[in-house]
């Protein structure tokens, strides 16, 4: 068979198809949910559509949280984002019976003793938002966008250790990415693997 | 947490007892909550330190019951055992020898790896040529994340002391022996096993072909990611005697990823303690990156060629090629020239729609859509549009009318007759290619399948090729037009053939009817059938009163009433009637004892213990229908199913349902057919080859029936 023309055509188109289309990162939709704070009034991740939304996966008894909260790091974020207009939800998905699941009252406890500065404290120990967005850790941090779109996800910072003498040195991938968005800019690191103790579902 | 300093060890032997007396040592344990969680203990597989004469240093950690640490990679949460050797200069300490871990599942899909009850973490020591002092004392600072509901970080300081001397006897043996048993091998030369690794989409898919595989009931793979990678859980994707693959899915954006290290862990039952592993390590990968996918490429780009020429053989392009070769035998008489510039349009055609759905397909990829085979025909309109194409065509074969291209527009630079063969030569080429598209994913889809998980390029170059196949033989004709004398003379019988081609059109275009029918049920089919009524009317009077020898006057009543009537027809039947029409509620029900699909209900069966057979099909493929014909509603396979209990689900892909697209995805598949067999909840799942057999599909049932039956 001659094969010739077929080549040549082939060679020719081929030769100009030197294409580098470079794939943005695909944003899927973030699931609403409705999950009630220690006093139980609902906050539903739609009323907040138009704002930009950090997600916090969260277990007063994991080390990996207290690293974060022991020395005000988690509480310095949480105030410097959300005096920025920033909705800051801190999400327990443990299930009841398991260490780190928090009754109303003792949500309260937690958050006046360790002076958290979120927007809400949710409980969810159906554990259904922490499955909705496959939450695995303490902390899992998600940042979603006015859109209501999610541009972050995975750990809170760079150094996966429970000692909080690893912060200083570490890079916060949450700050990064919240800078990086309220400045108009496309998120540099939209994905890492989150650290920390597991989240123990139901 | 509490570091507590115990003297004395428990359940050691007598004899490992006499050697810790000899070899004075630290032991350190983890308290919490009054609890002992974790006792530390460094060890050496010797009695003595020979000066340049390396031995192995082994931590062992006895974890409390229920209480675990991690392997090097932890998995979902967390962390690795960590070791840092104070050695004084001139030593030099190994990597940590990790034993083959378990793989725990916990509530929340949370995979980890790890240790229960105890390990023993061993590294090779190299002491130097020359050592002073009488006794050697070496100290590691250990850190450990040990959990059971809750996690605890430890850490201890331990210290090995060794008595240097010209000679050692072994020590520890029986420890060393057990956890040394439990280290990954390293991967057998290619006689034994081989390891090629391929990327689909944002999956990675491992396939290792050994005959050590048929041996154990339990296969896995535990990945090692490096670097900033994310891995999710590999799964055994498929297993045949010999081989098994693995999708590892890959969650960060590395595109370029091509393979990763890792263990291949066999067992009688998972975390048996008979587990075995291979280590994939990076040598093994390098090699099978270097060859691998280059000559895939090529492989996969000639399977594309070849597919592109069979089609041409199809039964949904087969009319119009046929048109075609008419055309040449037509041309036969005529000038070589003229012959070539016709031809090459006819593959310009081709080629130009091949490049314009890549293109299309890259645009909708780069846009993060869902990409998927034949995805056009998911949508009645496409269809819609197809059935008048289709039917415009077989009315113009009958010689209902003749299609006039635009001459005046065209007249000019060159003579008419030929800019109008020359259009509708490339026009035909697209036409050809776009009926093509149905029936190419039994024989392309293992190609496209490849081909869409590649990059842009790759992409482009996959379906130049298949357009390079479909045009081979025009292009052979092109080049040898004497070979046309090969072809029937013409005469009166073309006429009769071409007529006769205008009857497998209407078929194909009873076809595409019936693919409506199942899209938007009998209305939507009848709603389509006026409106295509209307176009025949319409082509009817473009032949009878919009001739060239026609008057102007009855030229403009003519096309006014034809646009008249196609507006009115196209807003009515289609814009109202068409859109609105749904499936009607006794039109949906599924042949015999099938169940319609959706993932929960795929779950829920699974969940009882039930076996689930999953038929991916569509009303306008045709592989499909041939399949369940042929082999699923036959007796023998209907009847095996039912013996076995399995519950068989139809997942009907007609209009693009994109929960199954989803699925489809996960497959590695980029359409249908698709057949999968969930043997149970904790089994993979068995993929089927696209043509069915009614024995593979016996085979596999016979293999499930111990687990249907014990429950």
């Amino acid at each position: 068979m001659n094969t010739k023309p077929i080549l040549t055509i082939l060679g020719s188109l081929a030769a100009t198809a030197v294409l580098a289309i470079d794939l943005p990162p695909v944003g899927s939709a973030a699931p609403d949910f409705s999950l009630p704070d220690a006093k139980g009034k609902p906050h539903s991740l739609s009323e907040y559509k138009g704002k930009y939304v950090v997600l916090e996966w969260f277990n007063p008894e994991c080390p990996f949280v207290k690293k974060h909260y022991g020395g005000g790091n988690m509480q310095k974020l949480q105030e410097q984002y959300t005096s920025k207009g920033v909705v800051w939800l801190t999400i327990d998905s443990n299930a009841p019976g398991t260490e780190g699941n928090l009754s109303p009252e003792q949500a309260e406890k937690v958050a006046n003793a360790w002076k958290t500065k979120q927007t809400a404290l949710l409980l969810d120990p159906e554990g259904k938002a922490g499955r909705a967005y496959g939450a695995k850790n303490t902390p899992n941090m998600v940042i979603i966008n006015p859109e209501g779109k999610i541009v972050y996800e995975g750990a809170i910072d760079s150094k996966a250790t429970p000692n909080p003498g690893d912060i200083p040195s570490s890079t916060n991938y949450v700050k990064v990415a919240l800078d990086e968005s309220l400045s108009g800019k496309p998120i540099s690191n939209p994905t890492t693997k989150p650290y920390g103790c597991s989240v123990k579902y139901k | 947490m509490l570091l507590m300093r115990v003297t004395l060890p428990r359940k050691l032997s007598l004899g490992l007892c006499l050697l810790l007396a000899l070899s004075a040592r630290e032991i350190s344990a983890q308290s919490y909550q009054g609890r002992e969680l974790v006792k530390a203990t460094l060890l050496a597989d010797t009695s003595a330190v020979v000066p340049g004469k390396p031995f192995t240093a082994g931590l062992l950690l006895r974890m409390a019951p229920g209480w675990h640490t991690y392997w090097k990679f932890s998995g979902d949460a967390g962390l690795p055992t960590e070791i840092k050797w104070k050695l004084a200069p001139g030593w030099k300490a190994g990597e940590i020898e990790w034993p083959i871990p378990l793989k725990t599942n916990d509530p929340g899909d949370i995979q980890t790896y790890g240790y229960q009850d105890e390990v023993l973490l061993m590294q090779e020591i190299t002491p130097p040529p020359v050592i002073d002092d009488s006794v050697v004392k070496l100290t590691e600072e250990v850190n450990w994340l040990v959990c059971e509901k809750i996690c605890i970080p430890g850490s201890a300081n331990l210290q090995l002391e060794l008595p240097k001397s010209t000679t050692s006897a072994a020590a520890n043996t029986e420890l060393f022996a057990r956890y040394r048993r439990l280290l990954p091998q390293n991967w057998p030369g290619s006689n034994v096993a081989t390891a090629n690794w391929s990327r689909a989409g944002s999956d990675l898919h491992l396939t290792v072909t050994s005959a050590a595989v048929a041996n154990y009931p339990s296969a896995d793979f535990y990945p090692l990611p490096q670097g900033n990678t994310i891995v999710g859980h590999p799964k055994v994707q498929s297993r045949k005697p010999n081989e098994i693959v693995f999708r590892i899915p890959i969650e960060s954006a590395d595109k370029n990823l091509l393979s990763m290290q890792g263990l291949i862990v066999f067992a009688q039952r998972e975390n048996g303690s008979d587990r075995v592993a291979w280590r994939l390590a990076s040598p093994a990968i390098a090699s099978a990156v270097g060859s691998a996918p280059a000559r895939g490429t090529i492989t996969f780009l000639f399977f594309g060629f070849l597919g592109g020429l069979i089609l041409n053989l199809m039964p949904c392009v087969l009319p119009v090629i046929s048109l075609k070769i008419f055309g040449f035998i037509q041309q036969a008489g005529q000038s070589r020239q003229k012959v070539l510039r016709s031809g090459l349009a006819f593959v310009a055609g081709i080629f130009v729609w091949f490049i314009g759905l890549a293109l299309l397909l890259i645009a909708l990829k780069a846009a993060g859509r869902e990409i998927t085979w034949a995805f056009q025909f998911t949508n009645a309109y496409f269809v819609l549009f197809m059935s008048v194409v289709v039917l415009v065509f077989a009315l113009n074969l009958f010689g209902v009318f003749e299609i006039s291209l635009p001459q005046t527009t065209t007249r000019g630079l060159l003579g008419a007759t030929e800019r109008k063969g020359e259009a509708g030569s490339f026009f035909q080429g697209v036409f050809a290619t776009i009926l093509a598209t149905p029936c190419t994913a039994p024989f392309l889809g293992t190609a496209l399948g490849f081909a869409f998980s590649q990059s842009p390029a790759i992409i482009l170059s996959m379906f130049l090729a298949i357009a390079a196949g479909m045009s081979a033989p025009y292009l052979l004709l092109c080049a040898r037009p004497a070979w046309l004398r090969f072809l029937p003379r013409p005469g009166p019988w073309m006429l009769h053939a071409k007529q006769f081609m205008g009857f497998l059109l209407l078929a194909t275009l009873l076809f595409l009817l019936y693919v409506l029918g199942a899209q938007r049920g009998l209305e939507g089919a009848i709603w389509a059938s006026c409106f295509l009524l209307i176009v025949s009317m319409a082509c009817w009077m473009k032949g009878a009163f919009f001739s060239p020898v026609a008057s102007g006057k009855a030229k403009m009543i003519a096309g006014a009433t034809m646009s008249i009537l196609l507006l009115a027809g196209a807003v009515y039947f289609i814009g109202d009637k068409f859109s609105a029409a749904k499936i009607g509620p006794g039109e949906s029900q599924l042949p015999g004892d099938w169940q319609a699909f959706t993932p929960e209900r795929l779950q829920a069966e699974l969940a009882q213990g039930r076996s689930v057979f999953v038929d991916f099909t569509a009303a306008w493929c045709l592989t499909c229908k041939f399949n369940e014909k042929s082999v699923l509603e036959s007796a023998a396979v209907r009847e095996a199913f039912q013996r076995h209990g399995v519950v068989k689900l139809k997942a009907d892909w007609t209009s693009g349902d994109p929960a199954i697209t989803k699925l489809l995805q996960q497959f590695g598949r980029p359409g249908v057919p698709l057949y999968v067999l969930y043997p149970g909840k904790s089994e993979e799942p068995i993929v089927f080859p696209e043509l069915l057999t009614k024995s593979i599909i016996l085979d596999k049932l016979e293999n499930i029936s111990p687990t249907v039956a014990s429950q």
